[in-house]
């Protein structure tokens, strides 16, 4: 065996490997390159998915001639320039992009400098230069990425079909053109029409969230409360959607790193955490949020493709999502999405008025159907005195709704149902529901207040796990402490649970443990512990409140009005699901063709 | 199988039996009773696997022969015939359906083949003993409320049952805990008693002994061995497997330096606490307990209920101290012990706490307070 060092070629094949998965990779590298040269409009058109061409143009600041040249050399960039790794404000650093494309497919870079005359072209096959020439190109750069992967035929035959690998390519812009609302993006596929992001003011409030209502469509933007926090100097801004507003996966959390999408644990953790009782497990909330901070407190160097990253202060972070992300919830009260009302509206069906003509196709009908004579021998029967007609609804005067969000009730239907006047509208409360999120508030209220109870354990019971996640356990034991756990360690492998939370009686304890361990390892979030307590607290509420069947007067059904105002979460059951509806007087109308 | 026998009886040892037999089951057969006639009794034999009861009746039986038949059916056949009634049970040639006859009543139910009924097999019981039906009803009445329910400490969801040096007198002990707190009880260690293993005696085993000697008078038989343990009284005899675990060390637990001693009058204790009681939350139930010299003053407050508080007069010399503890736990206790007077040994607000009967010295009762 004989060692020997490996040429250029292959070095930057290596490199590829890491850094070019796909299509998506290429985009999001040539994309980034296009921000970080500060373009102000980027367009990338794809043919074949990406597989056959990938053009990203833009109207950035250029490079000249010995640039080009260099650019595609390995570990070349402009984007360090104190050679300091522990700041870096750029998107790039590496300097191993252009390289790496170069080496698996057919690259032409096309790019004229700010202020120059002329622009230059370099083509480079599979690593090898071609050429170097005089070209046309506007201010701008255009890069071209002709046959991707040919070089690597066996990376080929590992892309998914062209559909996925074209939405993966959409999915890579628009995480992009999220964190950057100043700049336009259009996406052509060849098979779709353009997708176009066109620029909004740059870092207004409003901006933003007109550029994630142009990605993640109207519905977000109408069902998320906006959310600013800051703590030292780290500061998170961006828009989180209503719980009731939710999915059945976690693919539409879009969080961002100084304007890097990323998908990091601890951020993913942070959320889920921040949603906790709102949601029920199996749901996902909708999250666009950008985390600033200054670069040193971040090092984005951990990962090939900057998907992750770590902090400086985790805690600190994490701390400040959760508690931002509550408190806009909290803000947000009683609101429940407009999808919910919408779902309402479709479900209304015109009615079918008792006329006198037959309809056509019940007189195709020969022979009566029993059931309906039976039904219709009921109705004309005369009402006996013994079985008093009953109201399906009690029916009232409203009292002025004016000023109260949720208005003034009017009837309750079905024993179950409120039904209150707003001054735009009316809505539909499931008085059980609501009222269980109420209690479910208060019961939580008075443990924040007081603390959680703890027992003491006369056995400790001792729980062995790995020692890793021995650590990972030990890390937190200040704040399981807080929430009535108290575990300290107990020999290597092992760690000995002192304390309890009173609320849970006699449980599982190795099972807790063995499930806050999970949860630490895939969210560094304890969620197994607040969920148990949440349960009890959710069982209490369910048994302490009003169960449908309740009949309410109207006093009492104000009464919970006015206190769903006054509750934060109060759209929501404890398990995400609304707690009452609103119909728009516009909709209401709508369906009786007024409008 | 052909006898006669009078209705009452035969609804006696039904009931002893029928317990055992859980409602639902996986195994048919388990829902069965074994049904058996001869030599000059009928005997009745149900049983979960882990738990047999056998119970014989003398009955003059036509023809002898043995068969199973669902336990719970034909024990609410018997309950519902009237008073007084003689039943004849009858089985046909083929032994498929049992005839169950008693005046213009006749019954029908179908039958499991005898043999496939779970054999008791005849372990060696290595250590026998007797005990009083006092002492043995004192043991278990006084321990099985602090027997854990959770599952998967299973070592911990019966009663450790084993022979004991208490101040040099031996003694036979019976010790409970659920990990929050323990209760232990001795009586004199009856002969024969001195060699035998510790242990745990499962709680569904302990509650079916408990309701089967609540009139008995006469002595318990006892055997067992390190995995089944034996009861017999009267015509009846309970066999029991036992949970194989080890009982945790539970002397470490029990404190000998708790220097504070508060004695009160368990009585009006216990009613305090129950008062006091109504304000804490409902789950995690925690009161405070202030002590001063001789005053203690119960409280408990709740941000939605309000709070309570209650004084009493005690005799305590010491230090004043602050304790929460659940107040579930100190009622259960409370209740346990039948002397006026409680004496509470505490040292202080996160150690284990002894309370004890003072006119009973074979008691004793450990608790764990809470943070509160």
């Amino acid at each position: 065996m004989v060692i020997r060092r490996l040429p250029e070629g292959t070095v930057n094949r290596i490199a590829a490997g890491e850094v070019i998965e796909r299509p998506a990779s290429v985009v999001k590298e040539l994309v980034e390159n296009a921000l970080d040269a500060g373009a102000r409009r980027i367009e990338v058109t794809l043919g074949g998915a990406g597989r056959d061409l990938i053009v990203v143009a833009d109207d950035g600041i250029g490079m000249d001639r010995s640039d080009l040249m260099l650019a595609i050399e390995r570990h070349a960039t402009s984007k360090l320039p104190g050679d300091d790794l522990m700041t870096i404000a750029t998107f790039g650093f590496r300097g191993e992009a252009l390289p790496s494309i170069g080496s698996v497919a057919r690259l032409r870079i096309a790019s004229r400098a700010r202020g120059l005359g002329e622009g230059w072209a370099i083509a480079i096959d599979a690593g090898r230069v071609q050429a170097v020439e005089p070209d046309s190109q506007p201010v701008g750069t255009r890069v071209e990425v002709r046959d991707l992967f040919y070089a690597t035929p066996a990376r080929l035959k590992f892309l998914k079909t062209d559909r996925t690998e074209a939405s993966l390519c959409h999915e890579a812009v628009k995480r992009l053109a999220m964190a950057h609302p100043g700049i336009a993006f259009t996406i052509r596929d060849g098979a779709h029409a353009a997708v176009t992001y066109p620029a909004r003011p740059e870092n207004l409030v409003d901006g933003r969230l007109d550029r994630l209502a142009d990605v993640l469509g109207r519905d977000f933007a109408k069902n998320a409360v906006s959310v600013d926090a800051t703590r030292d100097n780290v500061r998170l801004t961006g828009y989180a959607g209503l719980p009731t507003f939710n999915r059945g996966n976690a693919l539409a959390q879009y969080l961002f790193v100084n304007g890097r999408p990323v998908r990091d644990r601890l951020l993913v953790g942070a959320v889920r955490a921040a949603y906790q009782d709102l949601l029920a497990r199996d749901r996902h909330p909708v999250v666009a949020l950008f985390l600033d901070l200054p670069p040193g407190e971040v090092d984005v160097n951990v990962h090939p493709t900057k998907a992750e990253v770590r902090f400086r202060d985790g805690t600190l972070v994490r701390g400040l999502i959760v508690s931002a992300l509550r408190a806009a919830l909290a803000s947000a009260g009683h609101r429940a999405s407009t999808s919910v009302s919408a779902q309402a509206i479709a479900a209304f069906r015109a009615g079918i008025a008792p006329s006198g003509t037959i309809p056509f196709a019940a007189s195709l009908n020969r022979y009566p159907r029993p059931g309906v004579a039976e039904a219709a021998a009921a109705f004309q029967a005369p009402v006996s005195a013994a079985t008093p007609f009953a109201p399906a609804a009690r029916i009232n005067e409203p009292a002025p709704a004016a000023g109260f969000p949720l208005g003034a009730a009017v009837a309750q239907v079905h024993e179950t149902y409120i039904v209150a006047q707003t001054e735009r509208g009316m809505v539909v409360v499931d008085q059980h529901a609501a009222h269980e999120r109420l209690v479910f508030e208060r019961i939580r209220r008075a443990i924040d207040g007081t603390g959680v109870a703890r027992q003491i354990l006369l056995i400790p019971e001792i729980v062995e796990l790995d020692a890793v996640d021995i650590e990972r356990l030990l890390a937190r034991t200040g704040e399981f402490a807080e929430l009535g756990l108290v575990i300290e360690s107990f020999g290597p492998g092992a760690v000995a649970v002192r304390e309890v939370p009173a609320l849970l009686g006699e449980i599982d304890l190795k099972g807790l443990m063995r499930d806050l361990v999970d949860d630490l390892a895939a969210l560094e979030e304890g969620i197994a512990l607040r969920d148990r307590l949440e349960q009890v607290c959710s069982t209490m509420a369910c048994h302490g409140s009003v169960r449908a069947g309740r009949r309410l007067t109207i006093p009492e059904m104000n009464a919970l009005l006015r206190e769903m105002e006054s509750t934060p979460h109060a759209g929501q059951c404890t398990h995400g699901r609304p707690t009452y509806v609103e119909l728009d007087l516009h909709d209401i109308e709508r369906l009786f063709g007024r409008r | 199988m052909k006898l006669t026998i009078e209705r009452a009886t035969l609804l006696a040892a039904l009931g002893h039996v029928q317990n055992v037999v859980e409602r639902r089951n996986t195994i048919p057969i388990l829902s069965n009773v074994l049904v058996s006639a001869g030599d000059g009794q009928l005997s009745m034999t149900a049983t979960d696997l882990d738990l047999t009861i056998v119970e014989r009746v003398a009955s003059e039986a036509r023809q002898s022969g043995a068969t199973t038949t669902p336990a719970h059916t034909l024990y609410d056949i018997v309950r519902k015939l009237p008073e007084g009634a003689q039943v004849e049970l009858s089985t046909g040639k083929d032994d498929a359906r049992l005839a169950i006859v008693a005046g213009r009543s006749s019954f029908s139910l179908p039958c499991l083949p005898k043999e496939d009924f779970p054999a008791q097999t005849d372990d060696k019981l290595p250590t026998r003993f007797r005990v009083a039906a006092e002492d043995l009803r004192r043991l278990i009445d006084k321990t099985r409320f602090a027997i854990s329910t959770e599952e998967t400490r299973y070592y911990l969801n019966g009663i450790y049952l084993h022979a004991a040096k208490s101040a040099g007198v031996a003694m036979l002990r019976a010790v409970a805990t659920d990990g929050h707190r323990l209760a232990q009880v001795e009586s004199p260690l009856p002969d024969g008693a001195a060699g035998m293993p510790g242990v745990i005696v499962p709680r569904k085993a302990i509650a079916e002994l408990r309701r089967l000697i609540d009139q008995v008078a006469d002595p318990i038989e006892v055997s067992l061995s390190d995995t089944k343990m034996r009861f017999s009284f009267g015509q009846t005899v309970l066999t029991t497997k036992l949970i194989d675990g080890t009982f945790p060390d539970y002397q470490r637990v029990i404190p000998s330096d708790n220097d504070k001693t508060l004695e009160v009058d368990c009585r009006r204790f216990a009613e305090a606490v129950d008062r006091v009681s109504t304000i804490s939350t409902e789950k995690s139930r925690s009161i405070k307990l202030t002590i001063g010299k001789d005053r203690l003053q119960l409280s408990a407050t709740s941000p939605e209920a309000g709070s309570a508080s209650e004084e009493m007069e005690v005799s305590y010399p010491g230090d004043s101290l602050e304790i929460g503890f659940n107040s579930k736990y100190l009622l259960d206790i409370a209740t346990q012990i039948d002397g006026d007077i409680a004496r509470i040994d505490l040292a202080d607000a996160v150690s284990p706490t002894i309370v004890r009967d003072l006119g009973d010295e074979r008691a004793l009762y450990v608790l764990m307070p809470m943070r509160v």
